[in-house]
């Protein structure tokens, strides 16, 4: 039975469809991830199930319970805004009590509970100091607590680690989940980073195209995405893709790239015709050396990343690649020498050149 | 060598200007500590031997002047008039404007646009084009004498102020604080009360403070709409010039218990307009 | 040829209240020509400032700019030759992308066939080719900017100026971007200065890289140097995703082992790294005094996993693991204090205790005061 409950919703703003069919259930504790690309409506269906925005369609449930109609102060949903949202006019206890204050609870026991939750989020020193005195770090984190200090049923985060520095961000990475679990709550967060997506979710939901395309776990959907537009999403840098014809049949696929062809193994369903190909940089090999099935290639550039070497290749019949190498291979490749590429054929994937679905 | 010619140049710039400004200030102060004896003089001298006459006659209503009988002063009356005029329209308008200034900020509605500008269409008409068929109809419903009338319509020219001013800060504060507030458990009475008007205090206060100038300066619908018994300073200015006398000394005498009112509400208010709205709760 | 030498750069912003501004502090740096020069830093460092004055369109208060040996500083901006991206895009409204691209060409004499193909091949480089016909206001901030990027690659100058030129670019894209955009400089030889704060798209395209901080010029080195072998903490901490450990460490020489206490400012909590003296190069150590207190540092693609010994002497817990396909981001607990780790993708975390590895050549040290680079590698 799930907690939260999400069905059919939909949201637009005069021509711009923005959710044209949302679908999602999510678990009592559950920790999911809304991921997907600028514009795709992740902030707008926070809003919606906040009750701050009304949808056009649809209904949300909580807890088997209709909250359509109810108004925001009475959904027992909080929320964490992108740009912080503090009241300027209040100091930083006043923002985290503001909660407590609000179903009535006394001096005494708004005390003590701000000051545990700022003494969790390390921010105790900082809770005289008003909004404008506070760094962004010290603000996500007073927002962070404020959302959390009534013990609500269902968190919403609204890319709360945008804002704030890669120093502190890492670390939030590695303690929010710590943090999360204290209060026993249901989250919804939203992130445009998928690493950010694959850290923390138990579960990521890819919005793209007004719905839910994807609801997996973080290896599922790096491994297994369910369109090319879900693939490219997920991995720096992006999934190679292009397209050819391909045969598979007997347990070996062949893959044509202009007038040579990539052979190996593959154990998929029998095939042939035009497709998309897909295979991430990292499942690609580059080598001075010739072997059986890899082919020549002609390099163009390679660019550092986080201490991987990314080649830019290009074959003859000027399809180019990107394969991304360790610093310590890249040592024993010469580019100014005959390269050869080959790739992990059990990490390929193929997608229908129309619709680009994954095939496998 | 220079740049200390240029300095001192700037210096004595400075005084001459703020002597031009203030001068006449400064003179009309002093003159109301005189009576025209030393005001009329040949050669006007800034000494002299100050003296309260005039003050003690406004306040008390009648003054004895050289050379002729005593003078009733009616100025009194006046300044309460203006007191309770003023007063009483920036309440209204506040009372009326600020959740309107609010609903035209947060809420966007078909005609919403036009009839803010409608509203604020309202100051660009000169008040004479109106002040006849105003008198007219006031005057059939009864209405011609009194406070109510004014303050009725001293809101042409305070509430399309007002509404336009606190729209702006009203615009400025980030709608997701409002948001925040209410996702707390508050509800959105209590999220007007406690964060939109606190947070737009500075503009609230700035345009209060105006509306209250405008109201306390005006003089054409005051003079027709009203008879001296609800006549503010700015009509009853005008009883000063007499045929027998113009009483130079208690005219600046009024002048300056007009004014004293606005700057002492203005150096009350400071304190809220210097706030200032601090966004840095807002990340940007 | 395209050499521009900066000599003591200075730029300082009077203020009539408060103090002066000094937005860039005393600046060398020699761009050779082909060369992609990054100035990469956070807002207010002065890599903008500095970009402007190289362009002509702020006064130096100080300091030479030479191209070629030329003295350049009394220059207006359309007397020196260069091509310019700005941050703002710059667009010009009525025209459309292509015709926008195409502009500055038509005043270089060159033949219409040969414009068309130069565009066209920038066009393609920058996936812009669906919004050719299209005009400026109508198509978004990142394709903009794209447009802006093409119009000032596609000019024949002797240098090239971007200012945040990828900053608005979709994840997805930048790194096949990154890789094209490079290649078209490098095959045209293209003489680049760059501006950004994003450190991965310095290093990715960069030949050398200036890192500047409120004005001054921090390191100035090649992408492998400023990463392998900071000059500063700074730098160091600057560079890297995720960011490099900083630990503070007690020196301790004790007979035939290097030992460095890590520890916790705020709690006892400590733990140590051991070395034995024949494993590393005594030489960079001799200037520390024994018991010294030390920033040390660490990079999280550094810590080596694969050993079957460990040089910790610590309670060695992972207490969280991100996979995120191609790595694997690792949450150490060392006597409680935390480090960050990044192991392959395939790493398998079987047991809580596993055998971490700290290897001399990987550790950084810095002076705790100074912040200036003790070491880059035992």
């Amino acid at each position: 039975m799930s907690y939260l409950q999400i069905n059919n919703l939909k949201k637009s703003f005069k021509d711009d469809h923005v959710l044209k069919d949302v679908n999602i259930s999510i678990e009592k504790g559950e920790f999911f991830v809304v991921f997907g690309p600028s514009g795709s409506g992740k902030t707008v269906l926070l809003r919606l199930i906040s009750g701050i925005m009304f949808q056009d369609n649809g209904n949300i449930q909580m807890d088997g319970k209709n909250i359509n109609q109810l108004n925001p102060e009475e959904r027992d949903i909080s929320m964490a805004f992108q740009n912080f949202a503090l009241y300027p006019h209040m100091d930083a206890f006043e923002n985290i009590a503001s909660p407590l204050r609000a179903n009535k609870s006394d001096d005494e026991t708004i005390d003590k509970k701000v000051k545990e939750v700022s003494s969790l989020l390390k921010i105790e020193h900082v809770l005289t100091h008003m909004p404008k005195e506070l760094s962004n770090g010290q603000k996500q984190r007073t927002s962070l607590a404020r959302s959390l200090i009534s013990k609500p049923s269902v968190v919403l985060l609204d890319d709360p680690l945008r804002n704030v520095d890669a120093k502190i961000r890492f670390e939030m990475r590695l303690e929010l989940p710590k943090i999360l679990k204290e209060f026993n709550t249901t989250v919804i967060y939203i992130t445009q980073d998928y690493r950010e997506a694959m850290a923390l979710g138990d579960r990521i939901g890819v919005l793209y195209d007004g719905k839910f395309n994807d609801i997996e776990k973080p290896r599922q959907v790096y491994n297994n995405p369910k369109s090319l537009t879900s693939a490219k999403l997920f991995g720096d840098p992006t999934i190679n893709n292009f397209t050819t014809n391909v045969q598979i049949n007997n347990g070996s696929i062949n893959i044509n790239i202009g007038d040579e062809k990539f052979i190996g193994k593959n154990s998929n369903q029998n095939i042939n015709g035009k497709y998309i190909v897909g295979i991430r940089p990292e499942d690609v090999q580059l080598s001075n050396k010739k072997s059986d099935n890899s082919i020549k290639v002609e390099f163009r550039t390679k660019t550092p990343l986080n201490l991987k070497i990314v080649y830019l290749i290009k074959f003859l019949n000027g399809v180019e690649m990107l394969c991304s190498v360790s610093e310590n291979e890249s040592l024993s490749i010469d580019e100014n020498k005959e390269l050869f590429l080959n790739i992990d054929y059990s990490k390929i994937h193929l997608f229908d050149s129309n619709n680009e679905e994954t095939i496998f | 060598m220079k740049p200390y010619l240029w300095s001192l140049f700037k210096f004595l710039a400075y005084i001459a200007i703020i002597v031009f400004f203030l001068f006449p200030i400064l003179w009309i102060f002093s003159m109301s500590f005189q009576t025209n004896d030393t005001i009329l003089q040949k050669v006007p001298s800034i000494f002299f031997t100050p003296t309260f006459k005039n003050y003690i006659g406004l306040w008390e209503g009648e003054i004895s002047i050289e050379g002729f009988a005593t003078m009733y002063v009616f100025f009194k009356q006046n300044l309460i008039n203006s007191l309770i005029l003023s007063v009483f329209s920036v309440l209204v308008t506040l009372i009326l404007g600020v959740p309107a200034a609010y609903a035209f900020a947060r809420y966007k509605f078909k005609g919403g646009e036009d009839i803010a500008f409608t509203l604020l269409s309202f100051r660009f008409a000169p008040a004479l084009l109106i002040i006849i068929p105003l008198n007219l109809y006031f005057t059939k419903i009864g209405l011609y004498d009194s406070y109510f009338a004014l303050v009725w319509v001293y809101q042409l020219i305070t509430l399309p102020l007002l509404l336009w001013i606190v729209r702006g800060y009203f615009e400025d504060i980030s709608v997701d604080i409002e948001n925040a507030y209410r996702l707390d458990g508050h509800s959105w009475l209590k999220s007007f009360f406690y964060i939109s008007i606190p947070l737009a205090r500075p503009g609230i206060a700035a345009s209060a403070l105006l509306c209250f100038i405008y109201a306390w300066n005006n003089f054409v619908f005051a003079l027709i709409l009203g008879s001296s018994s609800i006549q503010p300073v700015t009509v009853g200015a005008l009883a000063f010039i007499t045929a027998s006398a113009i009483p130079y000394g208690l005219i600046a005498c009024g002048i300056v218990v007009s004014v004293l009112p606005t700057l002492i509400l203005a150096l009350f208010i400071q304190k809220y307009l210097v706030q200032g709205l601090s966004l840095g709760a807002v990340k940007g | 040829m395209s050499k521009v030498e900066l000599i003591k750069l200075n730029k300082v912003f009077e203020s009539k209240i408060g103090e002066d501004v000094i937005a860039v502090n005393n600046f060398n740096m020699n761009i050779e020509h082909g060369e992609i020069v990054a100035l990469l830093g956070s807002s207010g460092c002065g890599k903008t400032t500095t970009l402007r004055m190289i362009a002509g369109f702020e006064t130096c208060t100080d300091g030479e700019i030479k191209l070629d040996g030329e003295k350049i500083n009394h220059l207006k901006p359309s007397q020196r030759n260069v091509a310019m991206a700005f941050e703002g895009y710059a667009l010009y409204p009525p025209l459309t992308v292509s015709e926008n691209i195409s502009f500055g060409l038509i005043r270089e004499k060159i033949s219409k066939s040969d414009i068309n193909k130069k565009v066209d091949e920038v066009i393609n480089l920058l996936e812009i080719k669906d919004i050719v016909d299209r005009y400026p206001p109508t198509i978004s901030a990142g394709q903009q900017q794209r447009v802006s990027l093409a119009r000032a690659l596609v000019r024949n100058s002797k240098i090239l100026l971007l200012d945040e030129p990828m900053s608005q670019l979709e994840p997805q894209l930048r790194a096949v971007l990154r890789a094209r955009v490079k290649d078209y400089m490098q095959h045209m030889k293209k003489t680049v200065v760059f501006v950004t704060h994003d450190q991965t798209e310095a290093i990715a395209l960069a030949d050398k890289i200036a890192v500047m901080e409120l004005g001054d010029l921090k390191q100035l080195a090649s992408p492998y140097d400023i990463s392998a072998k900071p000059e500063n903490v700074f730098v160091a901490s600057f560079i890297g995703e995720p960011p490099m450990n900083i630990l503070k460490a007690e020196y301790i020489k004790k007979e035939n082992n290097v030992i460095f206490k890590v520890f916790n400012e705020n709690t006892s909590d400590t733990f140590n790294i051991k070395f034995s003296d024949n494993s590393i190069d005594l030489s960079k150590i001799k200037n520390i005094i024994n018991n010294q207190i030390i920033t040390l540092g660490i990079r999280p693609h550094k810590i080596d996993f694969t050993s079957n010994s460990s040089n910790i002497e610590g309670n060695t817990k992972i207490f969280t693991s991100h996979w995120l396909g191609d790595q694997m981001h690792v949450g150490i607990n060392i006597n409680n204090i935390t480090v960050i780790g990044v192991a392959e993708r395939d790493f398998n975390l079987k047991s809580d205790s596993i055998k971490i590895n700290f290897p001399s050549e990987s550790l950084n040290a810095f002076d705790k005061d100074t912040e200036e680079v003790i070491f880059n590698g035992l």
